[in-house]
């Protein structure tokens, strides 16, 4: 029995959060006398500065300061991947419409937008490379294009019976966490500098910071409360402001705060990749794949960003949850006059499946089967077997898949979920309906869990049991609403074995935990709570030493159980216990620390293992769709999803519902366009349309998969915060099999979003019959 | 926002007066005008306020005539109508979010004659009267393209006269994000003729369809509408929203779905 993990305690700040008591980086109450920021942007995507007039800026009311690339103390690179191409401010050339020329210093937010809008600015501009087209065309590669190859898939596709070959294109995402970018610099009295920001990445904001102003790292102290969402978006773009309040603090010698206005906000970051996929794939007459092609294309915008081990990403995961025995990955990462596309939740890992899945919809109208048949045929060999005896299959960089659920999860959801008998029934309904058409799909997931740059994976915590029993956890993740506090407090009440209330979650802060990863692939709990747990069993240890020499028992009659200390037939409070440890001088606190294990990868050789384990999911979803408009309606999403045994079960749930109605809105409505010269069109609600509550499928059942992780994570749980992001590949792949029915064909070509536009003209180009790619 | 000037006249006269000096502009329920203003798309020297001004808000029905005072906003005319004229109720209460129906006006709305909105629709489909401080136009003159109306630089709209259709309906595509009309279509049935009116689609603004109306006029079917040709793609908005074509597609099938809704 548990006291503490297991249970589906609610999110320690929703009380907050309804009742607008949360408090977010903006909300910080700053000193008197704070300054605001803001950052002139360029007007061209591609180009070089002519003249950059200030003097109208540094005129305008309320402005303390102007700084151009040439008045930072040094060159300021924001790259997380130290690749250079990332000035804080442009140097000479601009490479998006919308890159930070110069920062305003004023007295105010509104005089620091109005005077950014001053500058006179002249830029000899160039053609911009705006589309994957224009980027192959140019050649702007980050990177010589990547290639994986297991087997001989060329060889075995030309022996292969059956071949299809086609293309799929998918949009990018803006990530619209609700609480935009913001950071609020201190600084101190002996020059050091204190941040608060909204970062996934305390450490990346403390790293930059101090190398903008040339201090150690120690100098430098950055904090998070919480987030009003990350989603990936928060990972490396919050560096920009954080060290735009730095400089100008350093310089004024005043804190300094900024935060981007929404537009600002959407025109200035990145997105989610947007990616092309070619594939060729051949196949049997059950439709098991023998050899499958791909060719990834990802547009990564104009600076090198988290390009590459997002590109890798998608290739990790070309293959989902299907054996693929001779496959070749080649992936091509294009620089473009674009926003710098970064992180978003799945990082690459959702393109990747889009291939593969689309694969398989394809195959599957080629022989007229069922897709769940063909996916069926070429899922994972199960965990069952190779436990029994038989080999693991490996994915396409060598991974042996020794976890695999997914046959099991998909044979209960699919019963569960009465999907045979539904796509029965919607075929007959079809036949009778003359305008509405309905699909019905079920996709799998399999996420591989570990950041891919093996060293992130570790992490700290640093624990306090005070001499009142009470205990305050600090870890190094941050919490951006996905609920990670409350799951470390979880693991820390649970250690103690006293109730959730006795634990006391603080602000992630670089002076309490250092050296962190950044809070990120779907890894917070499952390493900031190993950290946690190993801080307190070292804490209880101390404390079951201490207490068996007290009472002279053996240590194995030291139990903590109940909320109680049992010391034989003893019994005391966490409170007695700790007074009593205190004051016969006994350490209360100490540091935790994890790593990953089992993990190594070669990304030129794409061989290893990266991931610790896998987490598997599957949805069916249900749609009706208009072909006259295009317009698509979610009747009902049936959802079971692997969580290994959850350490919270409503907090999971959460993250499930939510991830899923996410990538609905990427696959459906959520689409992004730039004009001629690279202006980004789509930067407010007004343009860009994410999904709302009455967007969410109408009915939505959410199951958890009742089983642990193979591995020894974190009380035998599984990440959570990305996987079930790719559920919603089940309503894209329902919608194109509506489409399908709609035109009379066996196969529509559908790519992404899913806009009623697209779907009106796939419908009327597939009746037309023009439906080769 | 800059410095402006601001009077709140408590006539029509006065208000048309205060219109006359200087460079100023009529300000109803601002839904439009303010972010206009705070974008520096206008910056009139002062801003004449309708909200103290008599006569200009209420609905009056009767003798098949149904009159709406400028000055109402959309969530009274959603409210209200919804008995006697269900067609306008209804595009009232499609239009934005609540915040935008409680302030912003017909008047307000038909005076902008944004391309995107609602009430052209309806007052060219029904062929309703803006009747003004001097005169009435006939909705057939009033509107003259994207942003532009009939209207005088200091005319004010004091009301709406729409003839009471045998039945109408009004049959509107969202734009998803903002939910003005990526496509809107107004049909009416009006003693011996059929009117339908299109907002959203043309680069010229609202418009009639001509050749639905005739067809609509021998035989109000919905199949009637089938056989037609859509309107020339090339005379439709092309945006980021949706191509031409796609609009002009989505005109023939708003104007079915708005026949069949007549019932
Ligand atoms: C978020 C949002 C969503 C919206 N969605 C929709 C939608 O779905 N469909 C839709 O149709 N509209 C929509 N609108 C626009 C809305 O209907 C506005 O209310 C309307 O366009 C203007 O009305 P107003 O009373 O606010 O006018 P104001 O903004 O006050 O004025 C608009 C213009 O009309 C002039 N004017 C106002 N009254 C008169 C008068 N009596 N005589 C002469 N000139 C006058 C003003 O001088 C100004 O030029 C939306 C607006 C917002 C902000």
């Amino acid at each position: 029995m548990t006291v503490a993990v297991h249970k589906p305690h609610p999110h320690d700040s929703a009380p907050l959060h309804v009742s607008g008591k949360a408090r977010y980086t903006d909300d910080i109450p700053a000193p008197a006398g704070t300054l605001h920021l803001a950052f002139g942007l360029s007007p061209a995507a591609r180009g070089r500065i002519r003249r950059l007039d200030l003097a109208p800026v540094r005129a305008a009311e309320g402005v303390v300061a102007v700084l151009g690339a040439d008045d930072l103390p040094r060159p300021v690179d924001l790259s997380p991947a130290h690749a250079g191409d990332e000035p804080l401010l442009a140097t000479g050339t601009v490479h998006y419409l919308g890159q930070p020329l110069f920062l305003v210093v004023a007295t105010s937010h509104l005089a620091a937008r109005r005077a950014a809008r001053l500058a006179g600015i002249d830029i000899a501009g160039e053609k911009p490379v705006l589309t994957i087209d224009d980027a192959i065309a140019a050649g702007t590669d980050l990177e010589p294009p990547l290639e994986w190859r297991k087997g001989d898939a060329e060889a075995a596709i030309a022996a292969a019976p059956h071949r299809v070959r086609g293309r799929i294109e998918v949009g990018g995402q803006e990530h619209f966490y609700l609480e935009g970018h913001a950071a609020l610099a201190l600084p101190l009295e002996d020059g050091g500098m204190e941040i608060h920001a909204s970062t996934q990445h305390p450490t990346e904001i403390q790293h930059k910071v101090a190398e903008a102003l040339g201090l150690p790292m120690s100098w430098v102290r950055v904090s998070v409360r919480r987030m009003g969402g990350g989603f990936g978006g928060k990972e490396s773009q919050g560096s920009a402001l954080a060290v735009a309040c730095a400089i100008a603090a350093w310089k004024t010698g005043r804190p300094c705060r900024m935060r981007y206005d929404r537009d600002d906000d959407m025109i200035i970051t990145g997105k989610r990749h947007e990616i092309r996929i070619d594939y060729e794939a051949g196949f049997d007459a059950d439709g098991r794949l023998l050899g499958v092609r791909f060719a990834h294309f990802l547009r990564c915008g104009w600076s090198t960003d988290l390009s590459l081990p997002v590109a890798d990403r998608a290739m990790l995961h070309a293959d989902n949850a299907y054996h693929l025995p001779h496959v070749t990955i080649r992936s091509r990462r294009l620089r473009t006059n674009t926003q710098s596309n970064t992180a978003f939740r799945g990082f690459g890992g959702p393109q990747g499946m889009m291939g593969i899945e689309r694969v398989i919809q394809h195959v599957a109208a080629t022989l007229g089967k069922d897709p769940l048949e063909v996916r069926r045929v070429n899922l994972y060999r199960p965990m069952a077997a190779v436990a029994a005896g038989e080999a693991a299959q490996t994915t396409p960089y060598g991974q042996p898949v020794e976890d695999s659920i997914i046959d099991a999860l998909v044979d209960r959801l699919a019963r569960e979920a009465r999907y045979a008998e539904r796509r029965a029934a919607i075929a007959r309904w079809n036949a009778g309906s003359p305008v509405i058409k309905r699909g019905i799909a079920l996709t799998p997931v399999k996420f591989g869990i570990s950041f891919t740059l093996t060293h992130l994976n570790q992490a700290g915590a640093l624990v306090h049991l005070y001499q009142d029993g009470s205990i305050r956890i600090n870890h190094g993740g941050t919490e951006m609403g996905q609920g990670l506090n409350m799951k470390v407090a979880q693991v820390a009440a649970e250690a103690f074995s006293v109730p959730v209330e006795a634990v006391r979650i603080t602000t992630t802060d670089t002076a309490r935990v250092p050296n962190t990863s950044a809070t990120a692939a779907s890894s917070g709990s499952d390493l900031n709570g190993m950290a946690v747990k190993a801080a307190c069993e070292t804490i209880r240890a101390r404390l079951t030493r201490f207490l068996a020499e007290r009472h002279q028992c053996p240590e194995e009659v030291v139990r903590f159980s109940e909320g109680r200390v049992h010391v034989g037939t003893n019994v005391l409070t966490l409170a007695e216990a700790a007074r009593a440890a205190h004051e016969a001088r006994i350490s209360l606190s100490s540091t935790g620390f994890y790593a990953t294990p089992k993990i190594h990868w070669d990304r030129t050789r794409g061989q290893g293992r990266p991931f610790f384990y896998f987490a598997y999911g599957a949805a069916v979803s249900e749609v009706a769709i208009d072909p006259l408009t295009g317009e698509t309606r979610i009747l009902r999403v049936d959802v079971l999803h692997d969580v290994g045994r959850s350490l919270n079960p409503a907090i999971d749930i959460g993250q499930i519902e939510g991830g899923f109605v996410q990538g609905a809105g990427w696959l459906t409505m959520e689409e992004l366009a730039w004009d001629e010269r690279g202006r980004l069109l789509t930067h407010a609600p007004s343009t860009y349309k994410i999904p709302v509550a009455s967007d969410r499928p109408r009915i939505f059942n959410v199951a958890l998969w009742d089983g642990e992780n193979r591995e020894p994570t974190i009380y035998r749980s599984k990440a959570v915060g990305e996987p079930p992001f790719m559920l919603a590949i089940s309503v894209h792949q329902a919608i194109a099999e509506a489409v399908a029915a709609a035109a009379g064909v066996p196969f529509v070509a559908l790519d992404a979003p899913a806009t009623p536009e697209r779907i009106a003209l796939a419908v009327r180009n597939a009746r037309a019959g023009e439906n080769a790619p | 926002m800059y410095a402006f000037e601001f009077v709140k006249p408590k006539t029509v006269e006065e208000a048309v007066a205060a219109l006359r000096e200087g460079e100023a502009k009529v300000l109803a329920g601002g839904q439009t005008l303010i972010p206009t203003l705070k974008q520096r798309l206008a910056a009139p020297e002062k801003l004449v306020s309708l909200a103290g001004v008599e006569g200009l808000r209420g609905i009056r029905t009767g003798d098949g005539v149904v009159e709406i005072g400028a000055g109402t906003t959309h969530a009274v005319i959603a409210r209200e109508l919804a008995g006697a004229v269900p067609a306008l109720a209804a595009l009232a209460g499609d239009i934005g979010d609540p915040a935008v129906r409680n302030r912003g006006t017909i008047g307000g709305s038909l005076a902008n004659n944004d391309p995107s909105a609602d009430w052209p629709a309806a007052v060219l489909g029904l062929g309703a009267t803006v009747v003004t401080d001097r005169r009435e136009i006939a909705a057939d003159d009033f509107f003259q393209g994207l942003f532009t109306t009939a209207l005088e630089e200091d005319e004010i709209i004091t009301a709406v006269r729409f003839p009471m259709p045998k039945t109408a309906a009004y049959a509107k595509f969202d734009q998803p994000a903002s939910r003005f009309a990526l496509v809107g279509v107004f049909v009416a049935r009006l003693d011996g003729n059929v009117r339908v009116a299109v907002t959203g689609a043309s680069e010229n603004g609202v418009f009639r369809w001509q050749a639905a109306e005739a067809a609509l006029g021998a035989d109000f079917a919905p199949a009637a509408v089938e056989a037609l040709a859509p309107p020339p793609a090339e005379e439709m908005i092309s945006d980021l929203h949706g191509a031409g074509d796609y609009r002009a597609h989505l005109v023939k099938v708003m104007t079915k779905r708005a026949v069949a809704a007549c019932g």
